[in-house]
């Protein structure tokens, strides 16, 4: 299990979180199909209600050559110089689940952010956002299934 | 630079994961090669808007089309919760079936660049990677010294052992292949690991403009109707599902993004160099797109086990011929020292027996590489045995001996050097020549002038020996055995007696062995391939030591020919001219390459005398193809000594042999020596040779030499003489 704490991170964004006593831990789980290929790279991040970058949650993969498969990501967060700090892990086999949490505030939930996760597989399709959801505390432990890798993406809030 | 023990222990070590690389470099060329062949290709210049609207009347939900390196175009698609890949036909946009990428592929291609695991295995690979590319380089610097230059490495002859050839020949063919292949890989490698970055450019952050009009159809884009498929690599469709998303084409030239409802371009990003060089990097090393080169790929994958295995054999025969020195002295006590430059390891055989004999007789013997030469207080006396190595240069372990030779002041002890070489080879013992120039040159004194010994003839080394002990005032018996290798049983067939004249009578012995069955041919302990010129080594009883005949038959004869003159005292030839039919004898194939005849359509010129016609007469009886064969053959008196005499006419009349010219010396008119018969054909010699002819010469020493003189009287006008032909392969002696 990896964590990560969103509110270092969101001090980059617009949105600065004063305290993290108003956070929450969010678990996020994205479980991979049998899709018949190498290791896939994933992406999950966060967009505002307007649709703009809001913070880096994981990266799956450690090759930078290969980020401009995760289109969406690289593409939005590419203003974003610590886009990677502490936020990397190895590249996820096909049918296996990746487990990372996160302390999220609480004023991101049930204000139009989204999470997004972008999937790419070598020699395969690349899968920009397979998976957009918005981040409420109802959808909470609700499975979402992907189209092309993504078996299914949960998050838990504690 | 010493480069030969780094060339065999990388290639040892690297080598056992290149066997790995090289196997599955082989199979991964081979898809290339299929996709190229399934690939149902669009037509040259149709435009993309053009072949993404034939897909989408077709094909429900696409989100991607892509033409695949080898043409092949594919359509990802998401419709009623499936996801699909399928293969179309462009021209319709039909689907032809689903597309999977092989997972044999994937499996064999992570072996191939990671070993299975994963970044640690890219290490190694690329470090295998630089292990061949500096073998590569390497092998190229040896090849070259071995030919005698850099001029003679695209033409030179490789000589050797089978294993040598083969190693040579498939190193000169692919080196190119071999360093292209390591040079993308670590390319390729630096680029996985950041090292260098492959394609820096960021897409830019554009959207679809919202508005209420719909969307334009893929046909109707003015972008996609000028790009031509034969660039495009991929084509992303919007989203269905996000009116702000984009049409994304990515070609050759470069990446275009567009208005889904305006079909205005709203971003151009031509390709960076950074990129297409990359692109061409993976497509040499891949063989992507590129299926004839796929094909040399994988040859140079073969050859990888090839270069392995060939390489560890020679580092073997190498090994096994160097002895073991019981009791070497330590240089600042020794008297006597031996320095020994030798590239096979032959030559430590001869020092062996040197450094044996002379220990024999009370003397503190030290023996070592020529490399460490060097004259100690104590020493009275120094000998240097050198071989030679192709053009006239010193092995490579003594690289440097004669730079520090000359760099040492010259002492008052005698230096004696003995060559050894094969007068094959355009510098026999070139580089013992050299040797002693310098050492001359230098002042050092000298106990026994420079000798050269010719295929580490036995009996050359003995004569030797006992000048020396004269020399030394002392006994000395040189003792050098030969290794002898394992030896087949023949058994006399029949043999055919000359008279031979005031030089002893000779004899043609047909010998036959017993077919030794498939099981024992396929563990290599059957009856070995021989060809006519290739020599047979026979081990008389009561001596260790075998003498060596040339052969006039080739395995495919079915059966052994030889012809030996009976010489006064001879141990062997009295022997065999003591056998009779059914006897059996013990032997074994020296092979004789740089000797024996290639196969080909040029014309061949003979020259023979005595019983050095036994080879020519084996390459004529071989001649099956009938290419054009030249005989001349000098004897003393056609009634006793043309041997071969009634064969050859019965071949002359089938046609494997063109012509024959005789010289017999000791009869009136007969033509004098085989060197006037080839005097009086000297037109017809410079017509041959100017077409290409090869020459083959074998009898006694001084025949070569009056041979030699006369070619070169007579290849004059056409500025030819016999050192470039030996230099070019064309000309090569068997001398007795």
């Amino acid at each position: 299990m990896k964590t990560v704490s969103i509110a270092a991170l969101l001090a980059a964004t617009t949105l600065a979180i004063p305290a993290l006593a108003q956070s929450r831990t969010v678990t996020l789980s994205t479980t991979l199909k049998n899709y018949g290929g190498d290791g896939a790279y994933l992406a999950v991040y966060l967009t505002d209600a307007k649709g703009a970058y809001a913070g880096t949650l994981w990266v799956a993969g450690g090759k930078a050559k290969y980020y401009k498969h995760l289109s969406e990501w690289n593409r939005l967060s590419s203003g974003d110089a610590a886009r990677l700090d502490g936020v990397t892990g190895a590249s996820v086999g096909e049918g296996r689940t990746l487990k990372v949490t996160a302390d999220l505030a609480d004023a991101l939930f049930d204000a139009g952010y989204e999470i997004h996760v972008d999937a790419a597989v070598e020699d395969m399709r690349d899968s920009p956002s397979e998976i957009r959801v918005p981040l409420t505390l109802a959808g909470a432990g609700k499975p979402v299934g992907g189209k092309r890798f993504i078996h299914s993406f949960t998050y838990q809030a504690q | 630079m010493q480069w030969r023990p780094i060339h065999r222990w990388l290639g040892m070590l690297a080598g056992a994961l290149a066997l790995v690389i090289g196997v599955t470099g082989l199979i991964l060329a081979f898809f290339p090669v299929r996709d190229t062949w399934r690939a149902v290709p669009a037509e040259p210049g149709l435009p993309v808007a053009v072949l993404a609207q034939r897909a989408t009347e077709r094909i429900a939900g696409i989100e991607e089309i892509r033409r695949l390196p080898s043409g092949e175009i594919v359509v990802y698609s998401f419709d009623g919760g499936q996801a699909r890949a399928s293969r179309i036909d462009p021209a319709n946009g039909q689907v032809l079936g689903d597309y999977q990428a092989s997972a044999v592929e994937r499996w064999v291609r992570n072996l191939h660049r990671s070993f299975m695991l994963d970044d640690p295995g890219r290490l190694v690979a690329a470090g295998v990677a630089l292990a061949m590319l500096l073998l590569t380089f390497s092998g190229i610097l040896m090849l070259a010294r071995r030919l005698g230059g850099w001029r003679h490495l695209a033409s030179g002859r490789i000589r050797g052992t089978p294993a040598q050839r083969i190693h040579g020949i498939s190193g000169r063919i692919l080196a190119l292949v071999l360093a292209l292949s390591s040079l993308t890989a670590l390319y390729m490698s630096a680029t996985t690991f950041s090292l260098i970055q492959a394609d820096s450019a960021t897409d830019p952050d554009v959207m679809s403009v919202p508005g209420d009009q719909p969307d334009r159809t893929v046909g109707s884009l003015p972008l996609l109707r000028a790009l031509s498929t034969d660039g495009l690599r991929k084509l992303s469709f919007p989203a269905a599902d996000d009116p702000e998303d984009v049409w994304h084409v990515v070609t050759d030239a470069g990446d275009g993004w567009i208005d889904r409802r305006s079909g205005h371009v709203l971003s151009w990003q031509p390709a960076s160099t950074a990129r297409a060089f990359y692109d061409w990097v993976y497509a040499l090393h891949t063989g992507q797109g590129l299926w004839a080169w796929a094909l040399v790929l994988g040859l140079a994958g073969l050859c990888l086990p090839v270069f392995w295995v060939s390489g560890f054999l020679i580092w073997r025969q190498g090994r096994a011929r160097v002895p073991r020195l019981a009791d070497n002295s330590p240089a600042r006590r020794a008297d006597t020292l031996i320095f020994v430059a030798s590239e096979g390891g032959t030559t430590w055989g001869f020092a062996k027996a040197l450094h044996d004999a002379l220990a024999r007789n009370g003397h503190r013997v030290h023996t070592a590489p020529l490399e460490q030469f060097q004259v100690t207080e104590s020493v009275r006396q120094v000998f240097i045995l050198a071989a030679t190595y192709g053009d006239g240069q010193a092995p490579a372990h003594a690289a440097r001996a004669l730079d520090r030779i000359v760099g040492q002041k010259a002492g008052g002890v005698p230096v004696s050097v003995l060559g050894f070489g094969d007068r094959q080879f355009p510098a026999f013992c070139g580089y013992a020549e050299a040797l002693d120039r310098a050492l001359r040159t230098a002042g050092w004194p000298l106990t026994m002038p420079l000798e050269c010994i010719h295929q580490q003839s036995v009996q050359q080394f003995a004569r030797w020996g006992a000048a020396l002990s004269e020399a030394l005032g002392e006994t000395l018996t040189l003792e050098y055995v030969p290794r002898v290798p394992e030896t087949f049983t023949l058994e006399l067939a029949e043999r055919q007696d000359y008279a031979g004249g005031p030089a002893g009578p000779a004899a043609i012995l047909r010998l036959r062995w017993r077919d030794s069955g498939l099981l024992a041919r396929l563990l290599g302990r059957g009856m070995p391939r021989f060809r006519a010129g290739d020599l047979v080594g026979i081990v008389p009883p009561g001596s260790p030591v075998p003498r060596y005949y040339s052969l006039a038959s080739g395995f495919r004869d079915g059966f052994l020919e030889i012809c030996v003159r009976r010489m006064p005292d001879g141990v062997c030839s009295g022997f065999l001219h003591g056998l009779k039919p059914g006897d059996r004898i013990q032997a074994f194939i020296k092979p004789n390459p740089g000797f024996t005849l290639e196969t080909s359509r040029r014309p061949v010129v003979l020259i023979g005398a005595g019983t050095g016609v036994a080879p020519l007469a084996g390459f004529i009886r071989g001649n099956v193809r009938k290419a054009p064969m030249f005989l001349y053959f000098g004897a003393r008196n056609p009634d006793e000594d043309f041997y071969f005499g009634a064969v050859i006419r019965r071949w002359l009349e089938e046609g494997r042999l063109t012509a024959l010219r005789t010289a017999f010396s000791r009869i009136k008119d007969g033509g004098g020596y085989v060197q006037d018969a080839l005097r009086r054909d000297a037109d017809r010699l410079r017509t041959l040779v100017s077409k290409g002819a090869v020459l083959r010469i074998c009898g006694s020493r001084p025949m070569a030499t009056g041979v030699a003189e006369a070619l070169n009287e007579i290849l004059g006008p056409l500025g030819l003489d016999v050192r470039r032909l030996r230099e070019r392969g064309r000309y090569a002696e068997d001398i007795f």
